[in-house]
């Protein structure tokens, strides 16, 4: 087993999180009883168990409705307690060591025996710690998010997003009878028993959430007093009946969401579409009225400060309710527009039959410098998801990205990235006989490597490594199925498994069996340093013979000090991005390896599909930080290229050259792959009808996605010098937005680094 | 396809080929900025073009001084003097081993040698965006026809192509190769400086008579396959009665289109670089918004005027 740190920090979070607003003291309180519970419930089913532990954190954990919401639901999280994600909580039942420490600190140190006694009893029963001392090792696989590692693992269940069309069809009550009839003729099956308590938690929810509306309503103004009063007659209604209004619709959805403790939410327009409509035409509700409730809902969603997931897909293939989904689509444009957050992650997926209006109104919101909507090609996507995760073209229509970008399909598949592994950083593990020049650790397992003098061919020096990365993968998909088996064997995953197919029919949790797709993610990183250094490698030492592998090694391990004009030669060789064979080629012929070695994996391991993703958040650059120099003339500690995009400043043949290099790649092989662009406000505004040209172009050739941001240089250079001038800045890092002021230094630099297209 | 490319071997001398260029005509285009030009406009913002030949820049401010460019350099053609490299220019056979060798990218070559089917396979890689945006070819300089052959070869082949094609010209050009080059051509950016015959000859090197010629013969074989392009300089052009004048050239040559280029100076450091001082008097750059009235002007007299390419 590897030594690990139990405090280390377990995702990527930048937004700030808004604090929990019950006391310490009441914090403390309810983290002990969900221990006590847990610890009582130890010999119960783990289905009873993680209902009962349910009970000990809801409604006690919803916030107070606040004045701006139109709809009632805002939960906060301890650092003990249960989730799916790293996100928000923890996974399963969790502890998050370091944010308990944190939690101690600010409490009186009386009380600090308390929480030791919570963290000891919690160093043996958090889940992830528990996946962790099975799968880390010392020297290859390491924990999430540990940069001195080729590879990390984590356990988690994060991109779920449910069937809330089934939700809103059949409400509360419609699913709670489904239950009962089944449970009826299977008295013994625990998922239904602890389901329906499920449900029973849900109306409790509803009912606290309505007393705190009533409260409220007291010191309210007249008109406020008319929105608690339908915020809390929603309540009741939903309670058991299938709503029956747009208000009411959102209201379901949303608190089911919150208790699932999912951060993605699907195909909204196509499922509340129909409901607004309607609402619209019978006078319900008036359009105005319908933005501030879309409104209150991004704002809902922002709050919950997820960094990278916050999804909310309209648009694209396989809607049930086009019309009436595109009525909410404008408006939601509209409301992205305008309110500049840096989530919802507002994804567009559009095909050829998208009308110009939709098109203008993402320009129009891009323009604007709101980075959304990020742009998602169903033309192409739809039949490499087909390929990709095996499945018919009607399933593949109901592809949704969540996260930094990876798809599922919404309420039929787990697609969680649970291993994420550094190309790059084997590169320079394998070129150095093994060892990581960052640390002078040996990280390549045991695999065979040659003295580089030995590799007569490219050939021969490309099989070596791919050698090494062979053994990655094989380590990469145990420890991506391992990770559901440990989830599986600790929890069910409840509210979340009563939504996704075929659980309630099968009658088993998802990850016991009962979801339709069992698929995962491989994020990958250094895709593109790996490929430009393999190219280098061909041209300058195997076409050219300009210098040995071993001069070319020993000015790596210099940093290149003392081998400027050799560090030259490697820089000025063809590089990724510039519409050029040579290291298209090379990037492509990698993408491939990879990408197909870990498919074929996924299916020999008995997942539906396990495939590459080529996201990027800002681990892009931490990891980075933590990789030697690399033979495309990159620097030792230099941030890593962004997701398949090409290092900043490498593609210098215009923005036609650069997206005719990332149509190259077949999207079936992956799972999601981002494509960032970056133009000026004066070149994407004077120029629109240019500029729609050149996206739509690069999407008939077969662009599978592309990331917009409009931002003038001059600004971010200023915003780095005068954070306090910038406080809502909003950028894209790649897989997600961000307040540029929000990220390090080092980030800052690397988005400054990438090509902006200027007039 | 290629086998057809293989047969034109015509080189040229290229100062640079710009893809994803929206100024020079519709959509979506390529430019091939072409080097060799007949006039020496004082404000030439491409000195770089006008001479054919490969030009040697040191960018100054990128330079250390290190001194290794005077080492390597096999004609003996670089001295360090007062710590920076010192170009004996005349004699430079444009190895570019300084190039090559230098840690600061403080020297760069400009212009090269192609052959026209080396160019072609560039120009067809945007294929697409052109035509989807209503885009294509612009050959620019420089002055495109100053090489003919060549142009007439990548002229045939973009027609062979179906591609939109565009000539940017100063107009001192023969007729005889207009003529023979016109049914090839989509659109002429056509430069018309100035109509005062003696301050064109002096600031340009013009001939005002050959140029209008030339706008003659292309006005009245096919008007709307022209625009008027004038570089708006102070000191020059840069006042109503001149701009006014060529207003009403483009009405009597019934020439819809006139764009009006702000006067800019960012090709002054090219000077430098090149050795050379920039012999045109101080000047500020111009706005958009200071040729605003001149637009009101034009489009009183029932043109199209647009300010930027």
């Amino acid at each position: 087993m590897a030594n690990f740190n139990v405090e280390g920090a377990q995702n990527v979070e930048i937004s700030k999180k808004i604090p929990c607003e019950k006391p310490l003291i009441v914090q403390l309180e309810i983290m002990e009883q969900y221990t006590a519970v847990h610890k009582a419930c130890a010999t119960l089913p783990k289905e009873i168990r993680e209902v009962e532990c349910l009970k000990v954190l809801y409604p006690t954990l919803f916030r107070k409705i606040t004045d701006q919401d139109l709809i009632a639901g805002r939960t906060d999280f301890l650092p003990i307690g249960f989730g799916c994600v790293t996100s928000l909580g923890g996974v399963g039942h969790y502890c998050v060591f370091k944010k308990l420490r944190a939690f101690q600190q600010q409490l009186d140190k009386t009380e600090w025996k308390r929480v030791d006694a919570l963290y000891d009893y919690w160093l043996d029963h958090d889940l992830k710690t528990q996946f962790n001392k099975e799968v880390l090792t010392e020297d290859t696989l390491g924990m999430f998010i540990d940069c001195e590692y080729p590879m990390i693992a984590t356990a988690r269940l994060s991109g779920m997003m449910l069937d809330y069309p089934k939700l809103l069809d059949k409400g509360i009550g419609g699913l709670r009878s489904d239950l009962q009839e089944r449970l009826k003729k299977q008295p013994d099956n625990n998922f239904y028993k602890a389901g329906i308590q499920c449900l029973d938690i849900f109306v409790d929810c509803a009912s606290y959430l309505q007393q705190d509306a009533k409260e409220q309503m007291a010191s309210a103004d007249t008109n406020r007093q008319k929105e608690l009063e339908r915020i809390c007659q929603a309540l009741e209604n939903i309670k058991e009946k299938k709503p029956s209004t747009f208000h009411e619709a959102m209201q379901l959805f949303w608190l089911f969401a919150l208790l699932a403790g999912v951060i993605n939410y699907g195909r909204l327009d196509d499922y509340l579409g129909p409901y607004l409509v309607a609402d619209l035409e019978s006078g319900r509700l008036t359009e105005e009225e319908a933005y501030r409730y879309i409104h209150s809902l991004w704002t809902m969603i922002e709050n919950r400060r997820t960094t990278v997931n916050g999804r909310i897909i309209v648009g694209g293939k396989g809607r049930k309710h086009p019309k009436e989904a595109d009525v909410f689509l404008h408006i939601a444009m509209k409301v992205a527009k305008n309110c500049r957050y840096v989530e919802p992650q507002f994804t567009l997926r559009f095909d050829k039959d998208t009308s110009e209006d939709i098109w203008d109104e993402a320009l129009d919101a891009l323009g604007a410098g709101a980075t959304y909507p990020t742009l998602y090609n169903d033309d192409v996507n739809v039949p490499a998801v087909m390929y990709g995760m095996r499945v018919d073209e009607k399933t593949a229509e109901q592809y949704v990205p969540f996260g930094c970008t990876e798809f599922v399909i919404q309420g039929q598949s787990t697609g969680t990235p649970n291993i994420c592994i550094n190309l790059l950083k084997l590169l320079t593990i394998y070129m150095n006989d093994g060892i990581d020049p960052i640390d002078g650790k040996r990280k390549s397992g045991p695999v065979p490597l040659k003295k580089l003098e030995e590799y007569q061919t490219f050939d021969e020096f490309y099989d070596g490594y791919k050698a090494l990365l062979d053994y990655y993968l094989d380590l990469s998909v145990k420890a991506q199925y391992h990770s559901y088996e440990v989830m599986n064997q600790h929890v069910s995953f409840l509210f979340t498994s009563l939504l996704t197919d075929d659980c309630i029919a099968r009658g088993k949790a998802l990850l016991d069996g009962g979801v339709r797709y069992l698929g995962g993610t491989n994020e990958t990183y250094g895709n593109i340093n790996t490929s430009d250094s393999l190219w280098v490698i061909r041209d300058l030492v195997f076409n050219q013979k300009k210098y040995t592998l071993r001069q070319l090694h020993d000015a790596m391990l210099a940093n290149f000090d003392g081998y400027e004009a050799l560090r030259k030669d490697c820089l000025n060789c063809d590089k990724y991005g510039n519409d050029l064979e040579t290291a298209d080629t090379m990037a492509n012929d990698l993408y491939e390896f990879v990408a197909k070695g870990v498919r074929d994996r996924g299916i020999a391991i008995g997942m539906q599909y396990f495939l590459i993703v080529i996201s990027n958040n800002q681990l892009n650059t931490e990891w980075g930080n933590r990789t030697a120099a690399s033979p495309d003339g990159r620097l030792s500690c230099m941030y890593m290229n962004p997701a398949n995009n090409p290092q900043g400043g490498a593609n210098k043949s215009g923005p036609t050259a650069m997206l005719n290099s990332l149509a190259k790649f077949d999207a079936k092989y992956h799972g999601g792959s981002v494509q960032n662009i970056k133009f000026s406000p004066s070149m994407f505004n004077e120029n629109r009808a240019v500029i729609k040209s050149l996206f739509k172009t690069y999407f008939a050739k077969g662009g599978c996605h592309l990331m917009v941001t409009v931002v003038d240089k001059g600004v971010l250079e200023d915003a780095v010098e005068h954070p306090e001038n910038y406080p809502d800045l909003i950028v894209r890092v790649s897989g997600f937005s961000a307040v540029f002021v929000d990220l390090s230094p080092n980030i800052q630099q690397e988005l400054l680094s990438r090509v902006l297209y200027d007039k | 396809m290629i086998n057809k490319y293989k047969a034109s071997e015509n080189r040229l001398s290229i100062m640079e080929i710009e893809r994803f260029a929206v100024h020079d005509g519709p959509g979506i285009r390529t430019v091939v900025f072409f080097q060799g030009c007949p006039l020496h406009c004082t404000w030439c913002s491409n000195p770089e073009s006008q001479k054919r030949k490969p030009h040697l820049l040191h960018i100054k401010n990128k330079c250390i001084g290190c001194g290794r460019c005077e080492v390597v350099c096999p004609q003996g053609n670089i001295s360090i003097q007062d710590h920076f490299p010192v170009f004996n220019r005349l004699a430079c056979v444009a190895c570019k081993t300084c190039e090559n060798i230098c840690p600061q990218n403080a020297i760069k070559f400009v212009g090269e040698s192609v052959t026209a089917s080396e160019i072609m396979e560039i120009l067809l890689r945007d294929r697409d965006y052109y035509l989807n945006s209503g885009g294509g070819i612009t050959f620019s300089g420089g002055e495109a026809f100053m090489q003919f052959e060549g142009l007439m070869d990548l002229l045939i082949q973009c027609k062979n192509e179906k591609l939109h094609t565009a000539v940017e010209t100063c107009g001192q050009v023969n007729l005889d190769k207009i003529k023979q080059a016109f049914p090839l051509i989509d659109l002429f950016l056509f430069d018309i400086k100035h109509t005062d015959k003696n301050l064109l000859k002096k600031e340009t090197g013009a001939n005002l008579d050959t140029i209008l010629t030339n706008l003659r013969y292309i006005s009245s074989k096919n008007t709307n396959k022209v625009t008027i392009r004038v570089p708006v300089i102070p000191g020059f052009n840069f006042n109503e009665n001149t701009l006014r004048e060529i207003f009403l050239l483009a009405i009597e040559n019934r020439i819809k289109n006139v764009h009006l280029l702000p006067y800019h100076t960012l090709g002054k450091d090219k000077y430098e670089q090149l050795g050379l001082v920039y012999p045109y008097p101080h000047q500020q750059m111009l706005t958009k918004e200071e040729l605003f009235s001149f637009k009101e002007t034009g489009e009183k007299m029932g043109l199209e005027i647009r300010i930027g390419g």
